[in-house]
This record gives C-alpha cells, structure tokens and sequence, in this order.
C-alpha cells in the first residue's frame, strides 16, 4: 500500500470573487508503512489536501492513488476507498451520536457491511486499542465522557474500520498535557500493531519531530518542504518566515550555536539535548584537570 | 456541496439605497406593496417598472441579482399564470376539448404574473440592499409602539439578530459532521427515501448536541458581558434619519401620487 499524489489543485468558491485554490499543485508519494507528518500553519491547505485522500473532497485537478485504485476516477466505489483510507478529523468528538459507546464505533463497520461478530469483535479491539476498558465504557451514552475519552471513542470508530492509511487531523488540539500524551502514545501503539501508513497533522513542532519518518511543510496551498525532521528543522528561519517554529530543544540547540556553541549534530528533542550538553560538560571538565 | 448554499441575499455595495433608514425602507416596501394592487392597467405598471429600474440603477445592484430572487417561485408565476388564463370567461380564442384560452383570461394572466413578478423584485431589493442585522434593527425600532402592550420587541428582534448570525455556523457544522460521518461510511445520497431518512440520524443527533453548546456558550458570553435584555439599552449604531431619507420620502410620495392619478384620470 503506497499513496500517490500527482498535481493535486483544489480550489474553494470557484468562479466567484472570493476564489480560492486552497490546494495549488501538490505531488509526492507516500511509501508503505511511512510515518508522515504535515505542518503549516492556519489556512496553509493542510486539511484540505488530506480531505482528499479519502475521497471527501474532489479536487479540481490532478490525481491520487491509494495503492493501485485511483480514486480521483469517476468510477470508483468510495466505501472502498473509506475502508482503506481512515480519516480523523479535527474535535472528533463533535461526531459522536449513539446512544452507546459501543454502538458509536460500530457505525463505521456496520457501513462496511460487515458480519455482527465481525463487528463485535473489531469494536473490542479498537477500544483496545485507544485504552478503553470494554466491560466499563462499552455500554455508557458517549455524551457523560471526557473530552479527552470523547476523543478515544471518535478514534475508536475510525480505526474500527481496519483501514490501511490512518490519517488524524490535529487530534491533540485542546486537549489537557496529560490526554495529549494518552493519545500519542496511543497513535505510536496503533501503528506499531497495525501497521500501514500514518499521517499526522499538527501544530506541535514536538510531536512530529518525534514520530515521523518525513515531515511535509505547507504553505499557501503549496508542499514548501519534503524531508526527514532532521532535514526540516534545520531551516529555523524558512520555518519562522511562513509563520512555524522548530522544537523546543532544537530551537535552544540553534541559540547555542548562535552563541558559539555548535552542537554539529541533529538535536530534535530533550534527549538528544540532554546528551549533547552532557557531552560538551564533561569534554569541558577534562580538558581543564 | 453545502458550500453552495447562499444564504441571506445581501449584496454589498455602498450606494444611496444601501445607506438609507432601514426603518424608511421597510416601510416604504409596504408602501410598494399596496401600490401593486392600486394598478388597474399596463400603463401603471410602467409607471411601476421605471420607478424600479431608477431605485435599481441607484442601488448598484446588478440586475442578474434581481431576477435571482425569481427562481424559487417560478413555480408560482407559471401556476398562476396558466390557472388565469384557462378559467377565464370571455372571448374564446382556442379552445381544445375542456380548454380554452379567452382574450380577458390572456390579460388576466399576463397582469397577476406581473403584479407577482413585481412583488418579488421590490422586496428584494429591500434585502438585498440592507444587512440582515440593519433590517432586524429597524424591524425593532418599528415594533417599538407595541412595547407598551407587553411585546418584548427588543427580545424578538435579539432572537432575529442571533438567527440570522448562527445560519452561516450552523451550516458549517453540518458540513463538518457530514464529511466525518461520510469519512466512516456513511451514505446520505443514495438509498429509499426511509433509507435516506435513518442515514440523517447521524448527522441530526451531533447537530442538534452542537447547537445546544454553542447556544449554552453564547448564553455566558452575553452573560458576562452584563447582557440583561433591552431595558435602558443604547445602540452603538443608532438608527438617524437624515436628508437622504427624506428625499426618499419625498420621491416615494411622488410616486404614489402618480400610481393614483393613473388609476382615476387614465
């Protein structure tokens, strides 16, 4: 399973004064297993592109292909495409309805047309998955949860469906340090069990030098950078110019550096610092005994 | 798709029409109205159609925009128009099996879709040329008399003003809920009618729970900003009458005195 993306355009309110192509033009390919992360700040196109991977949107121009099925072609089934493709949308929370919890991350298999133990028994497992205890939480109304715990049932519907390519848009905004962490942590055990592709969008220039493999940086409605964290966060300023930052303990390794004390490696987070500073300390104390 | 829908047909421009008393306005399409059935023949429809097209031309509202606000009822029009011309009595000039077209049901026709044509187009010129917050303003002003029979006007027309503000969110809240309902499979477009109608429980049921934050939430807004209902209350933006609107009165009066002159002299 791979994700194609060739000339993508997309344009809002076409035609009137207020036109615009939110999407401008974007290629890239997505391997198998790959771990993306996209940043860009407000309005930068980021949740529209990712729309379009699950065929929500129709782009105006160009073309996507999930695996071999391009699912820009007018033909194709698009419950094929949503059972390969998950998308969790900002405040997911805000989508939930049943009257159980249990019920609420059925809907997405029930759609699939699956069998009802087939159903049953992905509902356990998704809750699995987002740490939720069945026997507590499976029979309780969605709407006396937490935000936080709200936000793991939306999950759990999404990834209930078993799809291949998980895309979660923002899915620690306003959430306490402790749920942000929750839902990481849960996002990292997902892809380590299942497997397939993951593609994060986040404001959190932490998280996604973190966890991805390659971050995409949008801007305008254009992909402005492809590359490793290591490769993109090494361009301080380009980041800072199209309204992002870097990570916090990249960014003190670049006031280091400005300061005269150049690391001459890739610091992206505590650790990596933490090391380096131990490193430079103890070269420090040796060369003055 | 729901992006499609405009809603609320103002247009904005800054012409003299647009800056007129929306009290003024109001009234003055009321005026209009009852104009409309003072006109006994086509010439006082051309008094009525030069009139329109002069407050048209002034109010820089293209005319596409005009003719807009037809569609939804040109179901209406054809409706009436066809039931006028074929029950009629009179001079017959077709006639085939029951039906027949007679001269006086040809006028007939021909005047009611035009009186209708013409009741369309002058109140929307009244909403396209006023922001649907200045009509609610001066729907307020107008009601205010009644205040003193117990009508909580200032209430109506918060109630009105809110509404109107809460269209364009709660439409996009339904687009939101949609994609993510659709992003889990679910099927609005398809199906029987019964089919269709269960697959808008999903959708329905996180509205109706959006609607209620977002009303819970506005209610502490207002409530923490000392909002306490229309008593002693000032506007930031006062409603003033000034020189254009009393030109306006002055052409409105004109016009009048020609619709009826037109209907006992000609």
């Amino acid at each position: 399973m791979s994700i194609r993306v060739e000339n993508l355009t997309h344009i809002y309110n076409k035609g009137l004064a207020y036109e615009t192509k939110a999407v401008d033009d974007v290629s890239f390919t997505v391997a198998d297993g790959e771990f993306i992360g996209i940043i860009g700040h407000t309005g930068s196109g980021k949740s529209t592109l990712i729309q379009h991977l699950n065929g929500i949107l129709k782009p105006e121009s160009g073309s996507i292909f999930i695996g071999d099925a391009e699912i820009t072609a007018k033909k194709i089934k698009m419950n094929e495409i949503r059972k390969r493709v998950g998308l969790v949308f900002q405040y997911p929370e805000y989508q939930l309805f049943e009257e159980t919890v249990s019920k609420d991350i059925a809907f997405g298999p029930k759609n699939l047309g699956l069998s009802e133990e087939e159903i049953d028994e992905r509902v356990r497992e998704a809750m699995q998955m987002v740490g939720l205890d069945f026997a507590t939480y499976a029979g309780r109304s969605p709407f006396e949860l937490s935000g936080g715990q709200k936000r793991r049932v939306a999950i759990a519907g999404v990834i209930a469906m078993r799809p291949e390519v998980l895309i979660l848009d923002e899915p620690t905004a306003g959430l306490d340090p402790k749920s942000h962490e929750d839902i990481l942590n849960m996002v990292k055990s997902i892809r380590h069990r299942a497997g397939g592709i993951v593609i994060l969008v986040s404001h959190n220039m932490g998280d996604v030098a973190e966890m991805a493999d390659r971050v995409f940086v949008m801007d305008g409605g254009k992909l402005a950078r492809v590359g490793t964290p290591a490769e993109v966060f090494a361009d301080e300023a380009f980041l800072k110019r199209i309204g992002l930052g870097v990570p916090p303990a990249a960014r003190m390794a670049n006031d280091l550096a400005a300061r005269g004390l150049a690391s001459g490696r890739v610091i992206l987070n505590i650790d990596e610092m933490t090391d380096f500073l131990a490193d430079t300390l103890s070269g420090a104390r040796e060369s003055k005994s | 798709m729901i992006r499609d829908i405009t809603l609320g047909q103002y247009y904005p421009e800054h012409s003299r029409i647009h800056r007129l008393d929306p009290r003024l306005k109001i009234i003055v399409t009321l005026v209009y109205i009852v104009s409309l059935f003072l006109v006994k023949d086509f010439i006082g429809y051309g008094i009525v159609l030069v009139t329109v097209g002069i407050i048209t031309a002034i109010s820089k509202v293209p005319l596409k925009f005009m003719l807009r606000g037809l569609k939804p009822i040109v179901l209406i029009i054809v409706f009436t128009f066809t039931l006028n011309m074929l029950m009629t009595q009179g001079t017959i000039l077709w006639e085939w099996g029951f039906l027949k077209i007679t001269k006086e049901g040809l006028y007939n026709a021909v005047f009611m879709a035009l009186r209708l044509v013409f009741l369309i187009i002058g109140s929307s010129l009244l909403t396209l040329t006023t922001k649907p917050i200045k009509l609610t303003d001066g729907i307020e002003s107008l009601l205010k008399p009644f205040k003193r029979f117990g009508m909580p006007t200032h209430e109506l027309a918060m109630m009105m003003t809110i509404a109107l503000r809460f269209i364009p969110t709660l439409l996009e809240e339904t687009d939101k809920i949609m994609k993510a309902q659709q992003a889990r499979g679910a099927d609005f477009e398809t199906g029987s009618i019964l089919r269709r109608a269960k697959a808008l429980v999903p959708l329905l049921v996180p509205l109706f729970v959006g609607a209620f934050r977002i009303a819970q939430e506005l209610a502490m807004a207002m409530e923490s900003r000392c909002y306490r209902g229309g008593e002693g209350r000032t506007k930031l933006n006062a409603l003033k009458f000034r020189g254009r609107d009393a030109l306006a009165i002055v052409f409105t009066a004109i016009y009048m005195a020609a619709i009826m002159a037109e209907r006992i002299f000609i």
